[in-house]
């Protein structure tokens, strides 16, 4: 497989074009050196560190005295035995694929909802999904635990009005392990939407109108069309939104840390929220870098996914 | 225009009806963080919301600005964000020029690993930098944040920025080398200039993922006087004394401002650069 093959292009750095040997060789060396020294210093090197931490007991006391044993491979094996380890790894793949699921589906819905609308509610639409991408995580928790703050909250109050659930009113959200799932699910899938729905739109208006039109002709309907003209063609977009929001979600932190803590107990921790607990909560720092490292291999076969799909997709790079 | 030649026909009224509806939905905890932003404190805590204020109040906002310790957080933002957003730029102009104007053995090696580099999540690089900056001392310091940043930001960074130096067609320094040009002066005069477009719009990636971060501030910041804004704003929930939602939500609006700004200049850039390669969500 040839990567990066878009730099062939005729009228970029060719090699063996006239005009290059008069450039010193060293020159590119130079102006990309420090940046590989940044990224070696704060990238790979804290990468090693991480794997090495993980075969050790570092804890408290050795974040002052420095002094820690060797665990070796125990730490792993005592990890693997670890039911609450286990419990938020399928824990982190559930919520994973409930949130991918969610926003890609919302979200495709909403790219085909704009291709149907006029301009203005067009805009309205598209305004109100910026301003909910636009919020920093940390606002939008926020935001969120005041919505659904129990005697307050105004999502309590309207869910209360409709009859269906009962009185919600006191409903503490945060302190229930499905409802917390459920409030999370929902704070990240409003703001994953956005991201997805214009993506998707933007692909939606390069594909030709005859070709739509076409299909019509020969007697397909709207649903029998998307189907087999829109949808393939969407399929590589669709392919990147769906990766990116695994990596995402896989890696969600904010949203979970500020409105669940992670609880009632551990029932909301993923795998990112696990480690974290343990490194810093627990201060068994050996314990978590293990955590996150299996974390960070299990999300690798993803990434590399979208890496190739990144260099297969290149000539629009 | 209604039509961009899509596969589109527009439809009927309920079509509009349901998107409206579906805006509302989306628009909606936007619009309460603001409504109570802007509402007496007296009519924050009650049983019974107000959906329309009355006369809007900044009191919410005076709270949130004088009775925390406002002012030098921002300002540690500003410093953080401020050289994070620098130091990014310089450093990646020159290896984004680098990886396109020239060809040397490993460019491509390179370009790879910045490619796989930017993969590696952040949660994966907080427990061991945690642990060498407690132990050479840069835990708490600006420096130490900013050095955390560039791991989120550098790779990222050049990697859009050569999508903007590739778009700069060779011709263009062929000119500047026949009026007989240095190569400094190619890079500088010529092609620096060409992708400033480019390098705003990172610049802002680059803002937007420093300003928002909270997870490594607030692991790393644990001095009260060193806190940014996104710890400033999670701290108004206290496990003692409860939460001042009133100021909790002005000091949202206020730290989310200038994000939604420049999300509403460039959405369209953002939508083609994300999917181009930003990782860090």
């Amino acid at each position: 497989m040839s990567l990066l093959t878009e730099d062939r292009r005729p009228g970029l750095a060719a090699p063996g074009t006239a005009h290059r040997p008069r450039r010193a060789p060293r020159a590119p060396w130079l102006m990309v050196a420090p940046s590989l020294t940044v990224i070696a210093v704060v990238t790979l090197a804290p990468i090693v560190l991480l794997a090495f931490v993980s075969f050790t007991t570092y804890d408290q006391r050795s974040l002052f005295t420095g002094i820690y044993d060797w665990a070796g491979i125990d730490q792993y094996t005592q990890l693997l035995q670890d039911s609450a380890f286990w419990a938020a790894t399928v824990r982190t793949f559930l919520f994973t694929a409930a949130l991918v699921a969610g926003s890609v589906v919302i979200g495709a819905f909403f790219a085909y909802l704009l291709t149907r609308l006029g301009t203005v509610v067009r805009t309205i639409l598209t305004v109100s999904l910026v301003l909910a991408w636009a919020m920093p995580t940390v606002a939008s928790s926020v935001v969120w635990n005041w919505l659904f703050q129990p005697g307050y909250g105004v999502a309590n109050w309207l869910l209360t009005k409709l009859m269906i659930f009962g009185d919600l009113t006191d409903t503490n959200w945060s302190n229930d392990k499905w409802l917390a799932f459920v409030v999370i699910w929902l704070l990240i899938v409003w703001q994953a939407v956005p991201f997805i729905a214009l993506t998707l739109y933007a692909a939606l208006t390069q594909i030709p109108a005859e070709m739509t039109e076409a299909a019509r002709i020969d007697g397909a309907g709207e649903w029998r069309t998307w189907w087999s003209i829109t949808m393939p063609i969407l399929k590589p977009t669709f392919l990147l939104v769906t990766i990116l929001s695994v990596i995402w979600d896989f890696n969600v932190f904010n949203q979970i840390w500020l409105v669940s803590g992670g609880g009632p107990g551990d029932s909301t921790s993923t795998l990112g929220v696990y480690a974290y607990k343990t490194a810093f909560v627990g201060f068994h720092v050996g314990q978590g870098a293990a955590i996150a490292l299996v974390t960070t291999v299990l999300l690798a076969a993803v990434s590399w996914m979208y890496v190739k799909q990144l260099v297969r997709s290149g000539e629009s790079l | 225009m209604s039509r961009r030649g899509t596969i589109s026909r527009t439809g009927g009224p309920w079509v509009s009806a349901v998107a409206l509806l579906l805006a509302l939905f989306w628009v909606f905890p936007v619009y309460w963080m603001l409504n109570t932003a802007l509402k007496p404190r007296k009519d924050v805590m009650s049983a019974t919301p107000k959906f329309f204020p009355g006369p809007p109040s900044l009191d919410n906002f005076r709270t949130a600005l004088t009775q925390t310790n406002f002012a030098g957080d921002l300002r540690n933002s500003v410093i953080v964000v401020g050289a994070t957003v620098l130091v990014s730029l310089g450093l990646g102009l020159f290896a984004a020029a680098a990886l396109t104007r020239f060809t040397f053995r490993g460019r491509r090696t390179i370009m790879i690993s910045i490619l796989v580099v930017q993969m590696v999540p952040p949660s994966a690089l907080l427990i061991p930098t945690f642990l060498v900056f407690n132990k050479i001392g840069l835990l708490g310091t600006y420096l130490g944040l900013v050095l955390a940043y560039l791991a989120l930001v550098l790779p990222f960074s050049i990697w859009v920025m050569r999508g903007f130096f590739l778009a700069v067609p060779v011709e263009v320094e062929e000119a500047g080398r026949l009026d007989g040009a240095s190569q400094w002066q190619i890079l500088t005069k010529i092609l620096f200039p060409l992708v400033v477009p480019g390098a705003v719009a990172t610049s802002i990636f680059t803002f937007i993922t420093a300003w928002n971060d909270y997870l490594i501030a607030y692991t790393f910041m644990q001095d009260q006087n060193r806190y940014t804004l996104p710890v400033w704003l999670a701290s108004f929930t206290t496990p003692d004394k409860g939460t001042d939602f009133a100021s909790q939500m002005a000091a949202s609006v206020l730290f989310s401002l200038p994000v939604v700004i420049f999300f509403l200049f460039l959405q369209r850039r953002l939508v083609s650069g994300m999917s181009a390669g930003a990782v860090k969500g």
